[in-house]
């Protein structure tokens, strides 16, 4: 096999991107978690998604997840488990700031959202510093 | 006189009780960032967690004020370090301007450790978004 050919075969296999676009079709449900206060992406923030029963109000364990270099975390959710219903997104924000070396106002940060058109695609981005976050509904 | 007297006592109490109510050391406000406007009539409560159960305990129930305020929620001798939540009934208060929301209710939950602190958790909201800070 010529080396050329043998190169072409390592890139198939050491390719990140690739086994995730290989990973099927893209999570209906997408977030992206932002450092504010230094203006970079907030990677490696351990998150959980949750949605709760019905009638018991209980909340089921859907995923969890790490955000990457980019702070997102793609495949959450696929589109056949993506029902209406109540969801939460749990970020381990303190935790996070603790590994930066420093203190947070918040533990962690639960975002609960209702999904009543599972039809449509949802981003829900969380932007953040010590002593704020905010959210919304995105695209 | 003896009635005088009476009314006068209640009438103190009521003012002093509001003196108390008027330096809660933890203060919110609720803002309607779509209208402009603050956000009244909107419930809330305010939750300590036990750290040996795990379980949050009510502390305070509440609604704010035409202002979007809502003062008294916790003395100072009350306030003493922990883990605490302020949860906001975001959803019913849309329901009752004729409006979906896609939050059914926002939970802020929030830590000190140093105490006699004093902090103001304002909340910034519309249909389809919120933030929180610590303010002064």
């Amino acid at each position: 096999m010529s080396t050329q050919r043998l190169q072409q075969l390592k890139g198939h296999f050491l390719s990140e991107h690739k086994v995730t676009s290989m990973a099927g079709p893209v999570s209906p449900l997408s977030t992206h978690v932002l450092n504010i206060a230094l203006g970079v992406p907030g990677s490696n923030v351990s998150l959980s998604l949750y949605r709760q029963d019905t009638p018991s109000e209980v909340w089921s364990l859907i995923t969890t997840g790490i955000t990457n270099a980019d702070g997102r975390c793609p495949g959450l959710i696929t589109k056949e488990m993506f029902t209406s219903g109540v969801y939460k997104l749990r970020f381990e924000t303190q935790q996070y700031w603790e590994s930066i070396g420093e203190a947070s106002f918040y533990p962690y940060v639960e975002i609960v959202f209702t999904i009543s058109d599972p039809g449509q695609k949802y981003h829900i981005p969380l932007l953040m510093s010590r002593f704020s976050y905010s959210t919304y509904r995105g695209s | 006189m003896t009635t005088i007297f009476i009314l006068q006592f209640l009438t103190n109490y009521f003012i002093n009780a509001k003196k108390l109510i008027k330096y809660s050391p933890l203060t919110t406000h609720v803002l309607n960032i779509a209208e402009g406007a603050p956000a009244t009539r909107m419930a809330l409560s305010l939750h300590r967690l036990d750290h040996n159960t795990k379980i949050w305990n009510m502390l305070t129930v509440g609604t704010t004020n035409t202002d979007g305020r809502c003062p008294g929620l916790i003395s100072r001798a009350g306030f003493t370090p922990g883990t605490y939540k302020l949860r906001f009934e975001t959803g019913q208060y849309w329901d009752s301007l004729g409006q979906t929301a896609f939050y059914p209710y926002v939970e802020v939950v929030f830590t000190f450790k140093e105490p006699d602190q004093r902090f103001h958790i304002p909340l910034l909201l519309s249909r389809f978004s919120y933030s929180t800070y610590r303010g002064s």
